[in-house]
């Protein structure tokens, strides 16, 4: 029999009827027997007590008269008993008078007791039962009878043969009715059962358990079970709401949020535009003043027109920067092949020639053709070669080189120099729009090429960082 | 009366004990006389006497005609014994006339030479005769005590006991060595 404490309840409940019946059976009929067993010797004693006592009042003649033939006849008389081992006849004072055995070789077991009751005792299987022998308010003797009581025995074998095939016939019965019980009471839990891990498994709500429709205690777990999946449902529901409601409110935040970006953009735009107009008026009247009127002019006039005239210079560029930068943000893209190998040699190139006194030596090593919007790509690549064209500025001898390599799987291209360098503690602000780790006067620029380059590079989806230490030089990565 | 009572027991069931054992000591073995004088009394259990006979003074006499073969032993076994609620006396005598009150007459060897003149006296009284005598119950009397392998028995006449009146219990019948019916017609 597998463990029963991990079947199904139905079987259970089966095994539950008929344990129960069978117990209640076994009590009922051992009960039964052991009484049967207790009114059979009961009613053996009486019988036997009756039996000495008529022999006892036979043979009052024969004690008193000293005739123990007499007294043998009578007892002769227990031959037609069978069950009768041994009986006899003692004197008052203890002694045999007279005895009978059904079988010559069986010995009379002499009792110990003297005492004048009469008296019945049980030994195994078999039964001794002593009676005084009175007559005229004397005693005369006493008889015993040793009877065997197998009858007792059979009676037992007998019956608890019987006793097994009502245990048997009422197994029938029992498997019956605990098929009713199983329909009753099994069945609206294994449907719970079924119902609950069908909920767990397959996340469904929105089935519920068949009530029993009887008033008991299975019938309110469904009803709270049913009402606990209802309850799931509604928080289901409102939590689908609440989500549906956020997502939407982000929705909106962020259509809000970049109308607003593009306004500012479109704002700084159309205000760098709108300043370039100004800017020319000024640079155009200083060029003159300087070109037509310079002789007329003290040299501190000169002076003041030569700094209009490099202050509008610088403000121009920055016009421009602002500019590029708000258009890398705005202008579509074109993706196509790009060689970047191919672009920094025409910048190199083009470097050396603005400025053929400076002694730069480049390596450019030549790169798989990737991606990318073109004129983007190449605004990156001069804004790296530039600036490490600039950072080099202070050293004799410089040393710019252009690659890439391979890492964690993506294609990764460098730019690197040997100048200034930078402060590791502030790489996070190089990307950062007009902000600058050199001073204008030590190296002049805007603050702006490496925003435009981030941005450039985000807008491919890809990375760019920057690895370096002060007057080690600086090497930028970037990969699409 | 513990002592009448050790007696009395012992007067009972030595025999018994004899048959016992088998065997016993000559000192502990009573006399014949002693095992009849025990009879004698007994019978009175026995036996039914007709409800006229009953004397007024209510006493069991048991009386000895002729010569006391017993002594002292009569008195001393019956001493304070009763039977059926009355206390047993003896008496002596020696004309059969005097037993008219007697309910067991014990007649001695002595009166050999005219029991059948006895016996006709005694004719009709309810009286129960017993005597050690020969060939008693042939002659008419009712108990007759004979020698029976060494121990004291007894035979019957049932006649003369119905005739005067007397019904013996067949208890007392299964014990007896013969049982005659008839004979000493008187």
């Amino acid at each position: 029999m597998p463990d029963l404490r991990h079947s199904p309840i139905s079987r259970k409940l089966i095994v539950m009827n008929i344990l129960v019946s069978a117990v209640a059976l076994m009590v009922a009929c051992g009960t039964f027997l052991a009484y049967d067993q207790y009114a059979f010797r009961q009613s053996l004693v009486r019988n036997l007590s009756t039996e000495a006592q008529i022999v006892g009042s036979n043979s009052i003649s024969a004690l008193t008269f000293n005739d123990p033939q007499s007294a043998e006849q009578t007892l002769s008389a227990f031959s037609n008993l069978p069950h009768i081992i041994t009986a006899a006849i003692f004197s008052a004072d203890g002694h045999l008078f007279a005895q009978y055995a059904r079988n010559p070789t069986e010995r009379l077991a002499i009792p110990g007791d003297a005492g004048g009751k009469a008296t019945a005792t049980f030994r195994k299987g078999e039964v001794i039962v002593r009676q005084p022998i009175l007559f005229e308010g004397k005693r005369l003797g006493y008889v015993f009878i040793r009877s065997d009581v197998t009858e007792a025995g059979q009676r037992l074998v007998q019956y608890g043969g019987i006793a097994a095939m009502v245990l048997l016939l009422s197994l029938l019965p029992a498997l019956l009715l605990s098929a009713i019980f199983r329909r009753s009471v099994a069945e609206p839990i294994v449907d719970l059962a079924d119902t609950a891990r069908l909920v767990s498994l397959e996340r469904n709500y929105s089935v519920r358990a068949t009530p029993t429709g009887r008033r008991d205690e299975i019938d309110v777990l469904i009803d709270a079970f049913n009402n606990m999946l209802a309850q799931i449902q509604q928080r289901d529901a409102a939590l689908q709401t609440a989500r549906a409601e956020l997502e939407r409110r982000v929705d909106d935040r962020t259509r809000e949020l970049t109308a607003a970006n593009r306004e500012l953009e479109a704002f700084s735009y159309s205000v760098s535009h709108d300043l370039r107009g100004p800017l020319e008026v000024i640079n155009g009247f200083s060029y003159i003043l300087s070109a037509e009127h310079g002789p007329e002019l003290n040299a501190a006039a000169r002076e003041c027109v030569q700094q209009i005239e490099t202050a509008s210079q610088r403000m121009a560029e920055l016009i421009d920067d602002l500019l590029n930068l708000s258009r890398v943000t705005t202008t579509s893209m074109h993706e196509e092949r790009v060689d970047l190998s191919r672009i920094a040699k025409e910048i190199s190139d083009q470097l050396c020639r603005q400025e053929p006194s400076r002694r730069v030596e480049f390596t450019i090593h030549d790169c798989e053709p990737i991606e990318g919007d073109a004129r983007l790509l190449r605004i990156v690549m001069e804004n790296l070669l530039r600036n490490a064209w600039k950072y080099t500025s202070r050293h004799q001898q410089a040393h710019i080189e252009v690659g890439c390599e391979h890492r964690l799987g993506r294609r990764v291209f460098y730019v690197r120099d040997d100048g200034a360098g930078f402060d590791p503690a502030y790489a996070n602000r190089l990307f950062k729009p007009f902000q600058r780790l050199h001073s204008a006067v030590e190296f002049q620029g805007t603050g702006i090429g490496l925003a435009t380059v981030q941005r450039i590079i985000a807008r491919h989806g890809g990375e760019i960082w920057a690895v370096g230490a002060v007057e080690q030089g600086a090497t930028f990565y970037f990969a699409l | 009366m513990l002592r009448l009572r050790a007696w009395l027991t012992c007067l009972l069931l030595l025999p018994c004990c004899l048959y016992a054992r088998g065997a016993a000591g000559p000192e502990a073995k009573p006399t014949e006389y002693e095992v009849e004088a025990a009879y004698l009394f007994n019978f009175g259990k026995f036996v039914a006497w007709p409800a006229a006979a009953q004397p007024a003074d209510s006493r069991f006499l048991i009386c000895v005609l002729g010569t006391d073969p017993f002594g002292p032993v009569l008195d001393r076994t019956i001493s304070g014994e009763t039977v059926r609620g009355r206390p047993v006396q003896t008496m002596r005598i020696t004309r059969p006339q005097d037993a008219a009150g007697c309910s067991i007459l014990y007649i001695s060897g002595s009166e050999s030479g005219r029991l059948s003149k006895i016996l006709s006296v005694i004719q009709g009284a309810p009286v129960l005769t017993v005597s050690d005598l020969p060939d008693f119950v042939e002659q008419g009397g009712m108990i007759q005590f004979v020698l029976h392998d060494g121990r004291v028995r007894f035979e019957v006449n049932l006649a003369p006991a119905q005739r005067n009146g007397l019904a013996m219990s067949s208890e007392l019948l299964k014990v007896a060595v013969q049982v005659v019916r008839g004979g000493g017609s008187h």
